[in-house]
């Protein structure tokens, strides 16, 4: 992809020298220190979640869905009650601090794909995103571009991720603009037959849950271009 | 004329570029009801807007990123707001702060201000701990 | 509060004006869908955001719906296909029973 606007350079991590202090890490920890000396929050507050948010990533909703697609029963409880059918794969909605997470909440949805329904997610007002089960969100997620983008003119997005959808298909977008999180499960795909639920969690990556991309049988979670 | 090669290069400018008779709001004498509804336009409510396409970037979270993300989950966690204060204090910033910050800086800029708003920092105690981390950073760099 | 709405029934997104913050996107203002979900009790993020976020502090519960609404309804010259839809969710202050001249050319 040509690299050449300016928005482009600055999406990019910044290259820090020793000598330049990023002006944002300075707030950051300033806030942090004011936070705690007031007694805000604790250290040990910060030094829990921040474990809890290095702990979280796609894993958990791979798991999800591989289970699905193997244990019809589990399919049902993981479509009835999400957030509930989660603590079968050890997450739980309510950590780390026991009443779930100020910004994830505790309404969990997990949207089956079918041959006629294909989901996907966006938040066009911010960027909610499932993390509990899909770790952070990815940079494009959260770009006003993807937010304007998605809900009106969806096919094209997915085009732009490699995805195409012919016009039987109901590509059904759903706008996260409140307390739920939702999740896709995509399709099990042709030539799976017999997988483990280790060989299927790792065919379902992240792409694949927000609902950009669609599984491979032939692809792995590291080898898979539609992280690109 | 640009050669087909060179579309890539030009497409983001186009597309920026705004006729020179466009004039900047600057604390105008009156304005008309709609530029005043455009104006009062909640400004994350951004869906079905026109853009164009762009890459999709991945990125690494930094570690300040992450820091910022969990302090204000912990302002959260143990009371001094809610996300959706944290929401509407970024849409307070004004369009400027708002899409031209990066994502985590407007996490840490509404953290900052709505602290003070709430009256459980200073201005001053603020403006005093940020230059003491700067010199501490400053000196260990 | 009572549940107004059951699930199929046809609602429109009120356009009312909104100051300062609001989480019903203005691309819904005056468009008709389907509730096809009940969604919890939730304080309504208009109380939220200014710190009302507990019956306590004047946070007002609301029955929250999931609204699907056709693309080709939401967007003048959709780009898509005819089955498209996009489902959101909504506070049951903002939807009243559709309005019969907004379901034109709609099953």
């Amino acid at each position: 992809m040509s690299q050449t606007h300016e928005h482009d350079h600055e999406a990019h991590a910044p290259i820090q020298s020793a000598s330049q202090i990023s002006e944002f890490e300075v707030l950051e920890m300033a806030v942090r220190e004011l936070a705690i000396e007031k007694g805000l929050f604790s250290a040990e507050d910060h030094r829990r979640f921040s474990e809890w948010a290095e702990s979280i990533g796609p894993s958990g909703g791979s798991k999800l869905v591989a289970r699905a697609w193997v244990d019809p029963a589990f399919k049902e409880r993981l479509l009835a009650d999400g957030t509930e059918a989660c603590k079968e794969v050890g997450i739980d909605w309510l950590d780390p601090t026991g009443t779930g997470t100020p910004s994830d909440y505790t309404y969990f949805y997990v949207l089956e794909n079918t041959p006629q329904v294909h989901n996907v997610i966006v938040c066009t007002l911010c960027s909610c995103y499932p993390r509990p089960v899909l770790g952070m969100s990815p940079d494009w997620y959260r770009t006003p571009h993807y937010r304007r983008r998605l809900v009106r003119w969806p096919r094209e997005v997915l085009a732009e991720f490699g995805l195409h959808l012919g016009p039987d298909v109901e590509v059904r977008v759903h706008d996260s603009n409140q307390k739920s999180r939702f999740m896709v499960m995509p399709m099990r795909p042709e030539g799976t037959e017999g997988w483990t639920e280790e060989q299927l969690a790792a065919i379902v990556t992240r792409d694949t849950m927000i609902g950009v991309a669609l599984p491979k049988a032939d692809w792995t979670a590291t080898s898979s271009p539609s992280a690109g | 004329m640009s050669s087909p090669q060179n579309f890539d290069e030009i497409e983001y400018r186009v597309g920026n570029l705004a006729p020179v008779l466009r004039k900047p709001l600057d604390s105008p004498y009156e304005i008309s009801n709609q530029l005043f509804a455009a104006l009062r336009q909640v400004l994350h409510d951004v869906g079905g807007q026109p853009d164009l396409p762009q890459p999709y970037l991945e990125k690494v979270e930094e570690q300040w990123e992450m820091n910022t993300y969990v302090t204000c989950e912990c302002l959260g966690w143990r009371g001094a707001w809610n996300s959706e204060e944290r929401r509407r204090a970024e849409n307070d910033l004004g369009a400027t702060l708002y899409f031209g910050l990066p994502y985590y800086a407007r996490w840490a800029t509404v953290a900052a201000k709505v602290l003070i708003n709430k009256g459980l920092i200073t201005p001053d105690e603020l403006s005093a701990k940020i230059d003491q981390v700067r010199a501490r950073l400053e000196k260990s760099a | 509060m009572n549940r107004r709405f059951q699930i199929g029934d046809r609602v429109t997104v009120k356009n009312a004006t909104t100051m300062f913050h609001t989480r019903t996107q203005a691309f819904t203002r005056g468009k008709s869908g389907v509730i096809v979900e009940h969604r919890p009790d939730w304080v309504i993020p208009e109380d939220e955001a200014w710190g009302r976020d507990t019956p306590e502090r004047g946070g007002r519960d609301e029955p929250f719906y999931v609204v699907r609404f056709k693309q080709k309804d939401l967007w003048p010259n959709y780009t898509g296909f005819d089955v498209d839809t996009l489902e959101t969710e909504v506070a049951q202050r903002w939807l009243e029973p559709a309005k019969e001249d907004q379901q034109e050319g709609t099953p």
